[in-house]
């Protein structure tokens, strides 16, 4: 049986285990700090590194071209994919990313380990969705992908995060299926 | 391939007679039913369409997805990186 499933009002449901719900959380309240940082920092969205992939040059050949293209898009485009990041978050029902103590977490009580039913209408479907990839982005700059898909990063950390990577996609294939039957 | 080295002052003159297009590259994170899926629902193409250009971009490393002025064009480039896909612009001759 599929995660998500389609209800008839048009939105969607999908079921997380806590622990996925606990793992998507922080992913995301990750990526959100770094989607922030570059905000503030412009000359960090600027830069190479995961801030490169996130917003890539528009212009392969035309330095100049591209620098004018990210000044006029840039802002924009992190505040979207902020925007998205925080939708994620409010769906799985955490507030944790606007609050000053992201290590106190609402899902400590141990009883508290029914699987969580979210719902999410069409606008949210399409923050999860681009939500996903900014974050698979994101673990591809740390696991140091290469163009030919190879995981070049070697640490005590890497099974983890490859299967996070991993998960993620399929988290991601299992939305668009739903949505585009 | 030729390339052009011409005047930043010239570009919007050259824009208004020459076609730009709107390129996706391949990527090693993008799945390709995400990228089919974003074809379809931003630039409204058949599946079959959408399967088409997302196999090319799987196999050349690129594919044009829209033609057109060079605003547009930047506007759907801009759209695709909301996406996260790879995409840039060029004129179409390059």
């Amino acid at each position: 049986m599929s995660r998500f499933t389609t209800q008839p009002d048009g939105t969607l449901h999908g079921r997380f285990e806590p622990i996925e719900a606990d793992l998507l959380r922080l992913a995301t309240t990750q990526l959100l700090e770094m989607l922030d940082s570059g905000a503030d920092d412009p000359s960090l969205a600027a830069s190479d590194g995961i801030f490169g992939r996130l917003l890539p040059d528009a212009y392969r050949d035309d330095d100049d071209a591209a620098a004018e293209f990210r000044r006029f898009t840039a802002t924009d485009l992190l505040d979207r994919k902020a925007q998205n990041a925080q939708v994620v978050l409010n769906s799985l029902g955490s507030s944790e990313a606007d609050t000053d103590t992201p290590d106190s977490s609402p899902d400590d009580d141990s009883d508290d380990l029914q699987p969580l039913t979210i719902s999410l209408d069409p606008d949210a479907v399409q923050a999860w969705l681009r939500s996903l990839t900014d974050l698979r982005l994101t673990l591809a700059d740390r696991l140091q992908i290469t163009p030919d898909g190879v995981v070049h990063l070697l640490g005590d950390n890497t099974p983890f995060l490859r299967e996070l990577y991993e998960w993620l996609g399929m988290l991601q294939e299992e939305l668009v299926y739903t949505i585009d039957v | 391939m030729t390339q052009t080295t011409e005047q930043t002052d010239l570009r919007e003159d050259v824009s208004l007679d020459r076609p730009w297009v709107t390129l996706v590259w391949d990527d090693p994170v993008n799945l390709m039913s995400y990228v089919a899926y974003v074809f379809r629902s931003y630039f409204g193409v058949s599946p079959k369409q959408a399967e088409r250009l997302m196999l090319q971009v799987h196999n050349n490393g690129r594919a044009v997805v829209a033609t057109g002025n060079r605003e547009s064009m930047e506007r759907h480039v801009e759209a695709m990186h909301g996406y996260g896909l790879m995409a840039t612009l060029a004129k179409a001759d390059e």
